[in-house]
């Protein structure tokens, strides 16, 4: 409404006097040379690119059209990666976010020393994913690793955790929610602190139960920041790659070959421009429509304050 | 609505200016620079590698060493990355005046070398000196010949090779001095060997070690001689001897002796020396370490052949360095000054005994840090002694394809599906239908 408003009135500006859409122009001039240079002319080039084969150097030499986006749908690698990134954005991303809910409820306690696990909860924040990896994958290595000796303590036997196509993916995925659980529980306590305190006061007047104050107060308040949290989760799951090229490769039979790294792959390892650049192209594609569903769906369910 | 499309269209004329100044700076960019740069008077020679951790200490001391060895070049070593971040490097400043003197790329990128166009051969400066290559390793310099030219100098050198746990051998009262030579015994010993917690045998899952084994045969990996004759159009890595080694893998994981230790060199020493397995392939390049930091004696023998089969040797693997073309001639010689250098007897000795590589020089073997060296670690005696008794022919001097890196991935996919109890046959016809597909691809650009 107020955006229709506002386009309303431009329109009647516009029509008035032409200077007005300069000086617009002249304010919007820094935002658009930066985003031609870094964000509109690498698209362009990546769509162009899609279209033809390259010389190791990405330089275009033959034009085949359509070529590479025919052969990614009809080949079973590209399938494989489409699943793969789907599974892990479906394991990554609930359980993440639910996670780091739970985390941030607890942690909005009023309690003494409550500073302290409110550090340790948002702590993998400050690590970079290489660093975060490679515990993992010392925790995941089979022979010596963490993992299994707890397997075996609790007389399981043990797993091949990173080698077995059945488990890769959970495997990176487990390691992907502790590393993002950090970030989401900031973001949401932030949230948390929000909310007005009135409310809850009222709630306890009013005699509700801890469930229906959650239900009724916390997370219509919340949902906001939980909109936030989704999108940027999804986002980064989508484009999930330090922790696949560190611990998995993309191996074992491709079982953990994400889309991004699939890319990745073709572009600079076995120096595939072309096809790299259709994938990307279609992964975009792919990405805008989840996140404009998501706007869609999401903005309905949305309170805002 | 008008407004937007103004906007719009701008944007539009914005891109489509960068474009053309992209395009432009391209055309550009094949001027050829005929001034040398200077550093204090001397020639700059700027020097890309990929070795990290001490293998990087010891490329430093060896450049500082040449530097302070004489007064008119300059040598920059720089560290790129590993071989794949430094040849992406390579690609963007590659035949501008931004590229490095010298460039260190692995064996596999040999084929893709030559066909950016923007390498000199070192060929040229072998002949305009007359130079003296017959101290070289033949078996080694091969490699990176092709139709009789020279085109990188070889540098850093490893062969695969059979690295078994003694101790363990002499448990399962197994003979620890001597290692399985053929696939049949190599069942028999780890049949023997896998108790408990030990099993008895591992190969990395990298395409490397099947390479290995296929040309420990006498077997090709593409056609056209291995692509040595020309351009490979097929693989066919899936004959009679790339099945012997899937059916072994295939076998022997079933069996219960095979243990899969991934992609992770580091994962599978580990493995190694936390006695999981008690005996796996290992590069040499990794011996000295192995021998060094494991609690118990360590074995090194040949690739083992399938009975009945001649054993032909193996394949090297590691790195050589590429020249530049399209930078100054001066530089060009300069750079040539420091691949002779690196090339001579005592630092050969010097890098083989601190790196387990081989010495390209085979004079080197006779320098007395080695003799030292060997008989505090023979295992590395092994290793120069295998690619000594190597016979010179296609399948050992490796193929050549602009792919390689992909086809080795194939081969993964392949090896990996094994553990998932897929027929070898099918899973390596898989991985050479994919190869040829990558194969097509490649020829058609040119």
């Amino acid at each position: 409404m107020i955006a229709g408003k506002a386009q309303g009135q431009l329109k009647i500006k516009a029509r008035r006097s032409m200077p007005s859409f300069v000086e617009g122009l002249l304010y919007l001039l820094p935002s658009i040379l930066l985003f031609s240079v870094f964000l509109f002319y690498p698209m362009l080039k990546t769509i162009y690119l899609s279209f033809f084969l390259t010389d190791a150097q990405g330089n275009a030499e033959l034009f085949v059209g359509l070529e590479h986006y025919s052969n990614l749908l009809q080949s079973t690698a590209f399938r494989t990666s489409m699943k793969a990134t789907l599974l892990f954005v479906l394991y990554t991303v609930p359980a993440g976010i639910i996670l780091a809910l739970f985390l941030a409820l607890l942690a909005n306690q009023k309690l003494k020393g409550i500073g302290f696990f409110r550090t340790i909860f948002s702590s993998t924040m400050g690590m970079s994913v290489a660093a975060s990896s490679v515990i993992w994958l010392f925790m995941y290595n089979p022979a010596i690793g963490l993992g299994n000796m707890m397997m075996k303590t609790f007389g399981m036997s043990e797993m091949q955790w990173l080698l077995s196509p059945d488990t890769a993916l959970i495997s990176v995925a487990i390691s992907t929610i502790w590393m993002n659980t950090g970030f989401s529980f900031m973001i949401l306590l932030g949230g948390l602190h929000n909310i007005d305190s009135h409310l809850y006061e009222s709630g306890k007047i009013a005699g509700v139960s801890d469930f229906y104050t959650l239900r009724k107060i916390t997370l219509p308040l919340l949902s906001p920041t939980l909109l936030f949290i989704v999108t940027v989760s999804l986002i980064n799951s989508f484009q999930t790659f330090g922790q696949i090229d560190i611990l998995t490769k993309g191996g074992p039979m491709e079982s953990t070959n994400v889309i991004v790294y699939s890319i990745y792959k073709d572009a600079f390892v076995n120096f595939n421009i072309g096809s790299a650049s259709a994938q990307a192209v279609l992964l975009f594609a792919f990405i805008l429509i989840v996140t404009i569903l998501q706007f869609k769906w999401g903005e309905k369910r949305v309170h805002y304050q | 609505m008008k407004m937007k499309w103004k906007v719009f269209l701008l944007m539009v004329v914005a891109v489509f200016a960068l474009v053309a100044c992209g395009e432009k700076k391209e055309e550009g960019s094949g001027e050829k620079s005929t001034e040398a740069p200077k550093v204090d008077g001397k020639t700059e020679v700027v020097f890309w590698h990929a070795m990290s951790g001490q293998l990087e200490e010891v490329v430093n001391k060896l450049v500082s060493d040449f530097n302070a060895s004489q007064d008119k070049i300059a040598v920059k070593a720089v560290f790129q990355g590993t071989y794949e971040e430094a040849i992406t490097k390579f690609n963007t400043v590659a035949g501008t005046k931004d590229a490095p003197t010298i460039m260190q790329t692995f064996e596999v990128g040999t084929k893709y070398m030559i066909d950016t166009g923007k390498i000199e051969p070192v060929q040229k400066f072998i002949d305009a000196e007359k130079y003296d290559t017959s101290k070289w390793e033949k078996n080694i310099t091969n490699y990176y010949a092709v139709d009789g030219v020279q085109y990188s100098m070889p540098f850093n050198s490893s062969t695969p090779i059979l690295m078994y746990n003694k101790d363990a051998f002499k448990k399962a009262g197994l003979d620890p001095e001597n290692p399985p030579k053929t696939y049949e015994e190599l069942k028999v010993a780890a049949k023997a060997l896998t108790t408990g917690d030990q099993k008895g045998f591992s190969i990395l899952n990298y395409g490397w070690f099947i390479e290995e084994l296929i040309a420990a045969q006498g077997g090709l990996f593409v056609n056209e001689e291995n692509g040595r004759k020309g351009d490979a159009t097929e693989a066919v890595f899936n004959g009679k001897e790339g099945q012997n080694v899937f059916n072994l893998i295939s076998d022997m994981y079933k069996d219960g002796t095979f243990y899969n230790t991934g992609q992770n060199w580091d994962d599978m020493r580990a493995a190694f020396q936390s006695g999981k397995i008690a005996m796996y392939l290992d590069s040499s390049a990794g011996v000295r370490g192995i021998a060094e930091q494991a609690p118990f004696e360590v074995g090194a023998g040949y690739l083992p052949v399938p009975e009945g089969t001649d054993w032909q040797g193996v394949i090297i693997g590691g790195a050589s360095l590429w020249m530049a073309n399209g930078i100054a001639e001066e530089q060009q010689q300069a750079a040539w000054e420091f691949m002779k250098y690196l090339t001579s007897a005592e630092v050969q000795a010097q890098w083989h005994v601190n790196t387990g590589y081989f010495a390209i020089n085979t004079d080197a073997y006779n320098q007395d840090i080695v003799k030292t060296e060997w008989e505090k670690y023979p295992q590395l005696k092994v290793t120069v002694d295998q690619l000594g008794a190597t016979k010179p022919s296609t399948a050992t001097q490796g193929a050549l394809i602009s792919v390689f890196p992909e086809a080795r991935q194939k081969v993964v996919n392949a090896m990996e599906s094994l553990y998932q109890g897929a027929n070898p046959e099918e899973a390596l016809n898989q991985a050479v239908k994919d190869t040829n597909q990558a194969l097509d691809m490649a020829n058609r650009k040119k």
